[in-house]
Formats: C-alpha cells, structure tokens, sequence
C-alpha cells in the first residue's frame, strides 16, 4: 500500500482545488521533491495526497523591462546556466550553485525552496537581500507578499491552505553577493551565510545572514552602517561587526556559535567588497 | 491514481512498467522492476550521487524522483550509457584511467559527468566541472584516478 495518493492536476485552478480535498495537513504539493520526499520517506511529513505541479505552466523566466520574474517550477539548474540572471543578479546564481548539485537541481525550484523553508535555505538570505516578491494562488485569489512577510519560521510561511507560489519577482538587477560557510562545496549545508545586494535607485544595502534561527534574517542594522556605494573602511567594519553581533547565531553539531560569528564578519567584509568589485570574493 | 503503468523510454527502447505504487522512487523502479541493477543506492536522500541517471539527457537523482513525475521521459542508466558517444567517450576515460575501486560510487559518476558534459560541452573549465561533481561521493575516497578520467574524458575527441 503506498504511503500517499499521487495527484497531478492539469491546471493551477486545479492544484488549487486538488490541494483543498480533505484536510489541510493531508495533502502537501510536490515540485521537484528533492526536499519533500526525503522528508515524507522520513515521516518528519506526513501526506495522504502528493499534488504534482509538473503539469503546471510555471517553468518560466521572463524579464519585463528591469523586473525578472521566476516561475515557481523552474529548476533551479535552468535559472544557474542563464547569462543574464548570472550577470544581473550575482548573489542568486551563487546561491543556485550553493544547492546540492547539478543532479539535484535538474528537478529543485525555486517555489519549492521557498515553500519548504528550509531554515539553512541559501536562496531564502538572497531573496532577503534582492528584495523578491513572492507571487500565490489560491482559493482565494491571488495576492503578493515579500520574502520577508512570507517565510516565518523554521519550516513555516505565510501559505494559506490550498495556496501555491506562482512565481516570484525581483523588481532591479543589484550588484550583489552571496557567500557561505560550509565543510564542502556541494550537497552540504551552509553554517553561516552572508548576502548583500546594493539598489542603486534607492541608494541603500540590503543585508542578509542565513544559517541562523529559526529563519534567515536581514540585518538592517549592518545595511545602515553601510551607507552609500562605496562604504569607507570603517562603515564596513561596523556593518560587519553588527551581522556577527546581532544575528540570531547559535551552536548545532556543524558549528559554535563563536566559529560562526567570528566567520560572519569576515563573509560580510569579503562580500561587501566584492560587490564594489563587480563579482565574486 | 495508486497503482498505474507508467510509460517510458529505457535506454533507448520503450518499456512500460505496470502497477507502479504512487510513492516508487525512479531509483527502485529500474532496479527491481526493469532489473537495472547497475544504478546505485547510496544515502537515499541525495547526498551522495551513486543513484544518478539521465532524464531526458539531464542528470538526475533517482532516489529523489518519483516513477510517476517522469512518465514519458527517455531514461538512460548506466547499462546504457554506451549507446551515447559522449556517454561511451566517459566509460572508456574511467577505464583507462582505472577510475574505479570497489565500484560502488561508479555508475553515478558516469553519469553525472554524462550528464554535465552534454549539457555543458567540452570547452567547460576543469574547475567548474570537478565542482560540479563534487556532489558525488567517492567513499574509497579514489579521486584522483576520478579526476584523471575526468580530464581524459573532457579532452578525447567526441
């Protein structure tokens, strides 16, 4: 007897419907499964009903003029191999890369990283950082919300029942960086990481730190200290000292919390400045 | 649904599968329905690579994929990775490198490297692609005869 009935629905109204049968615990919606399926062979997610999204006409990247939206089941494998999102948006094709390998992004999305939130995400602090728009449908219709607004917790966000991310928005191309901490550079988890992205339209720093708890954070704190484009040295200490202060950091069996504070700092000086660079540490 | 056939394109010949489970990993379907025992189980939670085969050309972890998410998909293990000539051109560098030592992780790596220089070409950076393939595990830790097939491999002619 299998564990769960596999649904795949033709239409996003469909899914919508698919995943409202029953109750809201029972059904859970699948789009590359590279996370749901480790974590449902594991029980630590129960389902009666798996709503397949392969069929759904979401596996797109359009630009509309500066803005880019992702469909939420784009592999991941398609958004890294993009010229323009690599030149464009640094910090998300270095976070694409920071997810497992090749193989798995072949299958992993983008709306099912978000949608799973992870509280290690690597696309979560960019996203932070990129200031993204996540886009949902649902019973009741369609509504937007921030990636702030929308990840709330270890394992928590804002969908409601039945609700499925659509797409998510990034409205300008920032110069930006993502840099992480970890034993190796695939398939392993990051334990402690650094996102800034610079929005030259409102001529501020967004800063983001993954790897802490419950969920990856910003750090407005840091993106204050920064100031302007070219932050002296000693805005750039402050910003630095102020993700390895005030970030929520704790100690797990991949790090102290003193090792990922200390290593905080630096991925934030070294990010900052790649960015006034043009690429990457 | 809970038990249907699934249809697919296995090593280059279809082959219909019938009453898969809703919940069957790719990875079980092609070793104990279709026999294929040369794709591995390794971790079973995509850590390691040993499962890797290609879908619709793309390396992909068979342990993390359902049957039913690839309906109609051309499927190639590792027991027909030769009918490809990249395919071919990366065995035959795992054989003259001696790339091999207990075998386990074997299969996975062909395939993922398969994979990657037919998505990616030859002209890929042997950084870029030992990164890559870092996402494979190697427990006899036999990387540097890997690494050599990887150069052979990428440098032979197609």
């Amino acid at each position: 007897m299998p564990s769960f009935t596999l649904v795949v629905p033709s239409t996003p109204d469909e899914a919508v419907a698919a995943l409202r049968i029953g109750s809201a615990e029972g059904s859970a919606a699948l789009a590359g499964g590279t996370d749901l399926l480790a974590d449902l062979e594991d029980g630590r997610v129960t389902a009666e009903r798996v709503v397949s999204l392969r069929r759904l006409p979401w596996r797109t990247l359009d630009w509309t003029g500066t803005v880019l939206t992702i469909g939420g089941t784009l592999p991941l494998r398609r958004l890294e191999l993009d010229p323009e999102v690599r030149a464009q948006f640094p910090a998300l094709f270095h976070a694409v890369r920071a997810v497992g390998g090749p193989a798995l992004r072949h299958r992993a999305t983008l709306g099912g990283n978000l949608g799973r939130a992870a509280p290690a995400s690597d696309l979560v602090p960019v996203l932070l950082a990129l200031d993204a728009e996540v886009d949902l449908l649902g019973p009741a219709g369609e509504r937007s919300l921030p990636v702030d607004r929308f990840i709330l917790g270890a394992r928590r966000t804002a969908l409601a029942p039945g609700e499925l991310i659509r797409s998510v928005r990034i409205a300008e191309p920032r110069p930006s960086c993502y840099l992480w901490q970890r034993v190796r550079p695939s398939n392993d988890i990051s334990q402690i990481a650094v996102a800034v992205a610079y929005s030259a339209r409102l001529e501020a720093w967004r800063v983001a730190v993954g790897g802490v708890l419950p969920r990856p954070l910003l750090v407005p704190e840091a993106a204050e200290a920064l100031g302007g484009r070219s932050p002296t040295d000693t805005d750039l200490v402050r910003a630095a000292d102020a993700v390895a202060r005030r970030a929520p950091i704790v100690a797990d069996k991949r790090a102290s919390e003193e090792h990922r504070r200390e290593v905080a700092r630096t991925l934030t000086l070294r990010a900052v400045r790649a960015v006034e660079r043009g690429g990457r540490s | 649904m809970s038990a249907q056939r699934v249809h697919l394109t296995l090593n280059g010949s279809p082959v219909d599968l019938p009453t898969v489970p809703d919940d069957e990993r790719l990875l079980d379907s092609l070793r104990w329905r279709a026999g294929l025992k040369g794709t591995k189980e390794g971790c079973r939670t995509g850590g390691c690579g040993a499962c890797t085969v290609l879908v619709d050309g793309e390396s992909t972890l068979s342990c993390l994929t359902l049957t039913h998410e690839v309906e109609g998909s051309a499927v190639t293990t590792i027991e027909g990775v030769a009918d490809d000539p990249v395919g071919r051109r990366v065995r035959d560098a795992f054989r003259r490198a001696g790339a091999v030592q207990c075998g386990y992780c074997s299969p996975g790596f062909v395939m993922a490297l398969t994979g990657l220089l037919k998505e990616r070409g030859t002209s890929v950076a042997m950084d870029d692609l030992l990164e890559e393939l870092s996402s494979n595990l190697c427990r006899c830790t036999g990387y540097v005869s890997i690494v050599r097939a990887v150069r052979l491999a990428r440098e032979a002619n197609p």
